[in-house]
């Protein structure tokens, strides 16, 4: 990854994603869920962060706080519908969603959204910033939502299971 | 979160995942129950409807959408529907990032494709080179013989007729009116 480049670990030829994968992301939870239980999507998603994800783990590592931002900065911008806003503080930055682009599109689509769909964002998360010395709280969910990627200095209260939404029919 | 930017990324991760959560029988079941039942259920729907106008809905939507700058080209006729991937956009995408977490993401393709098309009561023949390029013709079940000569759907277009397909069939995945993506001709 170089950051000087892109902050995305992964870049594509065009400047946005399609969104119909967001039907793809929400099949594949509900069959992780449904073939092999909670217990293994929560570890599938883990893997991931700390996998899939390491270029950017890596880079939130080196870069602390600014890189965080940069990144979901241009992670939003890369996603289809996305109307979020980024705000950094000494300790934390914010990612305030006001529309999730997955919930809207799977909605317009007319899917079966998993109930636990805004729960893969606190699992990763929490993974990714494991992973790069940071914590990660949700709050929110169902179409909108505020993530917090701190330094342990912040003194986050635990994360709040109840304080994650399920997605409503 | 998990985004659609960068999609063709963690699915492909996805498939080692799966791999070593429930060996290969979990990988093709996941593409032919997550994907072909469930997240492309509007393909399947349209295929079963409408047959070869209906595969000209769904790839030409979701081509253009995935490859803007036509990396592709698709032929149709009666009695054949064929797609020449010039520059996948899906496997282009991991070749260029260097992404390699499964052995063969380009088996994922026929993995559901196929057992769509066979609800659908089509079969397919197919070569693929593993680099971002490849051809895909489909037919009604039951259609006898091998596969068409270069150029005789696709014209000009067909991908066999670039000077860097390969020339050496032990090179390619060669499918041959099939639908499973573990049918590969020997």
């Amino acid at each position: 990854m170089n950051p000087a480049k892109s902050p995305l670990p992964y870049t594509d030829t065009k400047p946005q994603g399609s969104a119909d994968f967001y039907y793809a992301i929400n099949a594949t939870f509900r069959y992780i869920l449904t073939k092999l239980g909670h217990e293994a999507w929560s570890a599938y998603l883990q893997e991931m962060g700390r996998g899939y994800f390491a270029p950017v783990n890596a880079a939130w590592r080196t870069g602390g706080l600014p890189a965080v931002a940069r990144y979901w900065r241009a992670f939003f911008a890369a996603e289809p519908g996305a109307v979020v806003e980024v705000t950094e503080q000494p300790d934390r930055v914010e990612i305030h969603v006001r529309e999730c682009p997955a919930l809207k599109h799977l909605r317009a689509g007319g899917r079966e959204i998993v109930r636990d769909y805004c729960r893969h964002c606190h699992v990763l998360g929490a993974a990714r910033a494991a992973e790069a010395g940071l914590e990660m709280r949700l709050d929110g969910g169902n179409g909108s939502c505020r993530h917090t990627y701190a330094l342990p200095s912040a003194a986050l209260p635990p994360q709040e299971p109840a304080a994650i939404a399920e997605v409503a029919p | 979160m998990i985004g659609c930017y960068d999609f063709c990324g963690h699915y492909e991760w996805t498939f080692g995942w799966l791999e070593r959560a429930g060996g290969h029988a979990l990988v093709r079941d996941y593409w032919n129950e997550a994907i072909n039942h469930d997240s492309q259920r509007h393909a399947r729907d349209l295929i079963r409807g409408e047959g070869i106008p209906g595969m000209l809905k769904y790839w030409g939507h979701t081509l253009l959408e995935e490859s803007p700058d036509l990396g592709f080209h698709i032929s149709h006729r009666e009695d054949v529907f064929r797609i020449d991937f010039h520059d996948c956009p899906s496997r282009g995408f991991l070749l260029r990032n260097g992404i390699h977490h499964y052995r063969d993401y380009c088996d994922h393709c026929m993995g559901w494709t196929g057992p769509m098309l066979r609800e659908a009561g089509y079969v397919i023949d197919h070569e693929h080179n593993h680099r971002g390029q490849c051809w895909w013709e489909m037919r009604p079940a039951g259609t006898p013989g091998g596969h068409a000569a270069p150029g005789s759907v696709a014209g000009a277009k067909d991908v066999r007729l670039r000077a860097d397909w390969p020339r050496d069939p032990a090179q390619l995945d060669r499918y041959q009116k099939a639908n499973d993506p573990d049918e590969k001709l020997a």
